[in-house]
């Protein structure tokens, strides 16, 4: 036992510590918006995101979160339990500590010639911190307002580009869609409010197993399916997806890649929170008559075949990724779509293993974009042909993230997606739904290779279709894109704890 | 001799570990991988003799080395799991083959640096590092302690051939010799691992030797009337047995899969000697006398041994009759040589099958490397007919090579006859009441004719005569390299029959049968892999023309008569000044044996026929079938995707209707099954 007890409040140290970053870089754009010192910012930025990183990571190890009857430190809540630290809580503030450490790191390079430096950071701690919220907060108004300070910024990276049409152009239909969306998603709020008077989502499972809602079932199924309605904005699923193939390609890609990965991996937090916690799904089903795992199963299968389907064909490179993008998150929602009245921990937790996973693979290809954005290529298949022969170590670290998307194996996707497979094929005992969602698994990542391998003949086997200068070598872009190829090969002898940590977490969450 | 065994593993690594060093840095080495291979078979044989010795104090060593893996599924005869594993068996028959292996893989190491290296053949770390690997995996194959385990040395053995046939793979003959072994012997092997694995369903385990062994279980099924699969245990039995009989017929080059063997004389002549004598080919017979407790359940299945055998022994004999090339007379003399081995397995005389396994590597291995020391002589002629009048040139190469064809034919009392005769004798003793064992008898006693003649063709031809080309006339010089190996092979030639003196043991009352004792587990034995086991097993009754010794001399009579005057026609046809070929006078027969009986090109037919078309129907169905339906699934996906596609009009407006449209969608299915709107 630690010799001095922290206050409870210091538990929310990874998301505070975002919270200062953001706020210093803010105050720093404030004084001299146009300061163009990138070693500083992104310097600031990235030390913020690793030393989030650093202090969750410990807590992980030093127990907090973990049960007390694991010999954990225990659960903490904070506000009244407004929010909540838990294995979950770190586990995801983790994943988007590291996204956030990759996309400031390779930002350096990429923003080399950007006016606005200050506000760019500032804006990306900023929705870090909303996201790193969301991982912890366990009412739906701390749900909600935490979605918004990771979405507001959001918008506004998109547009950042502001000489750019089409930055500016996917912002604003970014911003439109997002707004329905958190109309919806609040409206849901609001109903769920009404059938059970409470937010605190403990309280609201309180209130449906004592029995308080009968007869307001119809009521209390409408505003979970509208809360869906807000994760699927928040994770890029169909039909809230529209906004995500426009506002991929328009923003900076590394931007794309934060909200790809991070923004993603933190829209599902919240959903497998409210709906493990909020929403236990045998008195859940008594009372709406349905079970909400099949809202999930038809979501999954849905967002898996349109994400592939539509990737399969793109001749934009970023606009393949922003589908395949999708895709993956019909994969993750198998996690939701899984899970049983008596258990599920395990699919649950191989989706947070591949949201993990996805943080460093969807995150490095999104950077390479960003690097032949940075080399000025162009954005098609074609414009990537032989790129290979004029950088072979980002181009060998692409062909990588390409395979682990597609889940071949020895790359850490492959574990991942085998074990949301396993996991599928487990919960299809209790509902045979299940096995039309493995098999969709299985004919969308064959389907997925087909446009991965696509890419990585173009970089590899193809000729260049013009002769091209030589390429520069922009460190920061080259250091993320490595830090994230190697993370994606060793995750596999890492995988263990990996594992553990993520079915811990899981199972404290189900169980 | 305690502490022998635990270095049994080294016999197998040492060529291993040779065949490593030969591949890496063969090319480097000063005569490039022939000293570690020569270095590694000499460990090979030392140890190989030291086993020989612990065996004969009487120790025996029955070691599970790794576990691979295990299952859990019960099987036939009700065996709860069942393990692979690696493990060693060395009894007394084991022992003997390895040091017969390692004693022709050492003498043709050393033969190859006459005849390779001296001869300036380029490759010659690839040539090395095969043999390594080929001796490496017999010798894992010989004391391999479970079925699986011996069959996968045994597709080793079988790949390990395939690379030395074809080392010339630059002519056009080479490599089409090697596919065509792989391919028939690989024909064979898949009825030999359907056999492998009907045995570990039926009996949950795959070892040799113990009380868990296969062959006891299957004893224990037979007695207990079991029935397996729908079949009494006896024809359970048959049928497995007969299906792993179809690798032994691949590898021993049995009929119908004997078409293998004479291409492979495209091989260099030393690993022709290496295959004939104590490898590949030996590979088959060994294995059935390493499970012969499995066959001896089941008569059925040894009279096919048996009448397949003697059938062969007589077939390939009279092939051998007018072949041209020396390597083909002996490739033909292999074939009829390995009939022999089956009959004597056949009718249940187990010593005699590995005493004549034993002497025929000796006087084969010598006949092979006597033929590559005439080769090297005849400035790389292989005709006969070009040959001619090297006795006086080549002593050595001649008179070691005599050793091995009185061997070869039988005469008494050089080590052939001593096996053969045996064999023939324990045919005999049981067609007398055997019909189908008689017959047998009968093609085997008629090959004694032939093979005398072949041989003694081969002989006045090679060497005696006025030479009838210039190379005869004025022979290439031979090395100490290659005259070693011949005196050596020369002398166990000669003598190697004393091992086990039946005949006379039989006639004068004489306890000196010692191979008989050695296999019947008198020094060291592992329970049930004895002669006297099998014998209780073996169901064939026996019997004489009128008492023991006058069958013994009836037979050896017989069988020497025979061997004589094949030799004695040979002597009359061919040893004079000026041969000339008698072949045309043989008519049709003559040109049917000239064209081996047209096997060739009945198998041919057969793969041009049968297998041809249907291989053509399945790829017709592969082409629209299959691939139509994958291809119709990639244009549906693209189709599809392009559909997908125009969903994203890029128009916000559209995305905010299809939004909800798409939420409204899912509010009324889940709204309709769930009774909201009630």
């Amino acid at each position: 036992m630690a010799v001095f007890e922290l206050p409870g409040w210091t538990a929310l140290a990874p998301a505070l510590i975002l919270a200062v970053t953001g706020l210093v870089l803010f105050v720093f754009d404030s004084i001299s918006p146009n300061s163009t010192n990138r070693s500083l910012l992104a310097g600031t930025a990235a030390g913020g995101a690793l030393v989030s990183l650093a202090v969750a990571v410990w807590f992980t190890f030093a127990g907090v979160g973990t049960p007390t009857v694991d010999g954990g430190l225990g659960e903490i809540s904070i506000l009244g339990g407004q929010l909540v630290v838990d294995q979950l809580a770190l586990y995801f503030m983790i994943v988007v500590a590291i996204v956030t450490a990759l996309i400031t790191v390779a930002s350096y390079d990429y923003l080399v010639d950007h006016t606005y430096q200050a506000e760019y950071y500032s804006l990306i701690i900023l929705a870090a911190t909303g996201m790193s919220l969301m991982a912890a907060a366990n009412s739906l108004v701390t749900i909600f307002i935490a979605l918004e300070l990771a979405s507001l910024p959001s918008y506004a990276l998109v547009a950042i580009l502001k000489d750019n049409r089409g930055s500016v152009e996917a912002g604003l239909k970014y911003f439109l869609i997002g707004a329905l969306s958190s109309a919806i998603f609040v409206y849901g709020i609001s109903l769920v409010y009404g059938a059970t008077g409470h937010l605190q989502l403990e309280n609201i499972a309180a209130v449906i197993s004592g029995g308080d809602v009968d007869g307001y079932g119809g009521l209390l199924g409408l505003g979970i399916l509208m809360l869906i309605g807000g994760f699927a904005f928040k994770t890029a699923s169909v039909p809230f997806h529209f906004w995500a193939p426009e506002a991929y390609e328009g923003a900076p890609a590394p931007v794309s890649a934060f909200l790809s990965s991070a923004s993603k991996a933190a829209g599902f937090v919240i959903a497998f929170r409210v709906f493990t916690t909020a929403f236990p799904l045998g008195e859940t089903t008594a009372l709406i008559g349905v079970e909400w795992t099949h809202a999930f199963i038809i979501l999954a299968i849905v967002t898996m075949t349109v994400g592939n389907f539509a990737a399969a064909t793109q001749d934009n490179v970023k606009r393949m990724l922003a589908y395949s993008s999708i895709g993956h998150a019909g994969y993750a929602l198998i996690g939701l779509a899984g899970l049983t009245a008596d258990g599920g921990e395990f699919v649950m937790g191989a989706a947070m293993m591949h949201l993990l996973v996805y943080g460093f693979m969807n995150t490095g290809a999104f950077l390479f974009v960003g690097l032949a954005e940075r080399w000025e290529v162009g954005r098609t298949f074609e414009d990537y042909n032989g790129l290979s022969t004029q950088a072979p170590v980002a181009c060998a670290a692409m062909a990588v993230f390409l395979f682990s998307l597609a889940g071949i194996p020895p790359f850490g996707g492959f574990f991942s997606k085998f074990f949301l497979f396993m996991g599928a094929i487990e919960a299809s005992a209790e509902t045979t739904a299940m096995l039309a969602v493995a098999a969709a698994l299985v004919v969308n990542s064959a389907l997925s290779l087909y446009y991965y391998s696509r890419l990585v003949k173009a970089l590899w086997i193809e000729e260049p279709s013009t002769t091209r200068d030589r390429l520069a070598q922009p460190t920061g872009l080259y250091a993320a894109i490595i830090v994230a190829a190697v993370m994606t090969v060793v995750i596999l002898p890492g995988f263990g704890p990996v594992v553990d940590t993520a079915l811990e977490a899981a199972t404290a969450i189900v169980g | 001799m305690e502490g022998a065994f635990s270095y049994a593993p080294a016999i197998a690594a040492f060529p291993l570990v040779a065949f490593v060093v030969a591949l890496t840095f063969g090319k480097w080495l000063p005569k490039k991988g022939a000293i570690p291979g020569i270095a590694a078979t000499a460990g090979s044989l030392l140890f190989s003799l030291w086993m020989l010795a612990a065996v004969a104090s009487g120790e025996v060593y029955h070691e599970t080395l790794y576990e691979w893996t295990a299952g859990a599924a019960a099987s036939e005869v009700g065996t709860e799991g069942i393990d692979f594993t690696f493990g060693i068996l060395i009894d007394p028959l084991a022992a003997l083959m390895l040091v017969i292996v390692s004693l022709v893989a050492f003498l043709v190491h050393v033969f190859s640096l006459g005849y390779m290296n001296a001869e300036g053949e380029t490759g010659l770390p690839r040539y090395y590092a095969g043999l390594g690997l080929f001796t490496f995996s017999m010798l894992a194959f010989v004391y391999a302690d479970n079925l699986l385990m011996a069959f996968i040395f045994f597709e080793l053995v079988g790949l390990c051939s395939y690379l030395l046939i074809g080392f010339w793979f630059r002519t056009r003959s080479a490599p089409s010799a090697a596919k065509k072994a792989f391919l028939v012997t690989r024909f064979g092997d898949y009825f030999f691992l359907i056999g492998v694995v009907a045995i570990a369903a039926t009996f949950g385990t795959v070892a040799f030797a113990g009380d868990d062994s296969f062959v006891a279980a299957a004893e224990t099924a037979i007695n207990d009337g079991d029935t397996l699969f729908g079949f009494d245990a006896q024809t359970w039995v048959t049928i497995t047995g007969l299906l792993v009989l179809g690798g032994v017929l691949g590898k021993s080059a049995q009929f119908p899969f004997h078409t293998w063997l004479p291409d492979a004389m495209e091989g260099p002549t030393t690993v022709s000697a290496l295959i004939h004598a104590a490898t590949m080919v030996a590979a088959g017979v060994y294995l059935v006398a390493r499970m012969f407790g499995y066959y001896a359940l089941s008569p059925t299945t040894l009279a096919i041994i048996a009448f397949v055998g003697g059938f062969t022994a007589l077939f390939a004999a009279t092939m051998g009759v007018v072949k041209d090339d020396i390597k083909q007379v002996l490739a033909y003399s292999t074939i009829s040589q390995y009939g022999y081995m089956m009959l004597g397995l056949g009718v249940g005389g187990y010593v005699a099958g590995v005493f004549h396994l034993m002497n025929h590597a000796f006087f084969k291995a010598l006949l092979f490397l006597g033929a590559g020391a005439v080769i090297i002589l005849m400035h790389h002629e292989q005709d006969m007919w070009k040959m001619g009048g090297l006795k006086d040139k080549a002593p050595v190469t001649y008179y070691t090579f005599l050793a091995g064809a009185l061997a070869l034919a039988g005469i008494i009392p050089f080590s052939g006859f001593w096996s053969k005769d045996e064999i023939l004798y324990d045919a005999m003793i049981v067609g007398l009441e055997e019909p189908v064992i008689l017959a047998a008898y009968a093609m085997g006693l008629a090959a004694v004719f032939f093979t005398g003649f072949y041989t003694f063709r081969m002989v006045f031809l090679t060497f005696h005569g006025e030479p009838r080309s210039e190379a005869a006339e004025d022979p290439h010089s031979i090395g100490w390299a290659v005259k070693a190996p011949l005196i050596t092979l020369g002398v166990l030639a000669l003598v190697a029959g004393v091992a086990n003196l039946a005949p006379v043991a039989k006639i004068v009352g004489a306890d000196i049968t010692f191979l008989e004792h050695w296999l019947d587990g008198e020094y060291g034995a592992v329970e049930g892999l004895t002669y006297s086991a099998y014998g209780e097993l073996v169901a064939y009754e026996t019997g004489v023309i009128g008492s023991e010794q006058l069958t013994v001399l009836i037979a050896a009579g017989l069988s020497l008569l025979l061997a004589f005057s094949g030799a004695g026609l040979a002597w009359k046809l061919y040893n004079v000044p000026e041969p000339v070929p008698y072949k045309d006078r043989l008519g049709t027969v003559g040109d049917a044996a000239e064209a081996n009986y047209y096997q060739d090109e009945y198998q041919v037919w057969l793969a041009n026929g049968l297998t041809r078309p249907v291989a053509r129907a399945a790829d017709r169905f592969d082409q629209t079938v299959i691939d139509g339906t994958v291809n119709g699934v990639s244009t549906a996906s693209l189709f599809g995707s392009s559909w997908m596609k125009r969903l994203q009009t890029g128009i916000v407006t559209n995305y905010a209707a299809l939004l909800v449209a798409g939420f409204i969608g899912l509010l009324l299915v889940l709204g309709l099954y769930g009774g909201w709107f009630l």
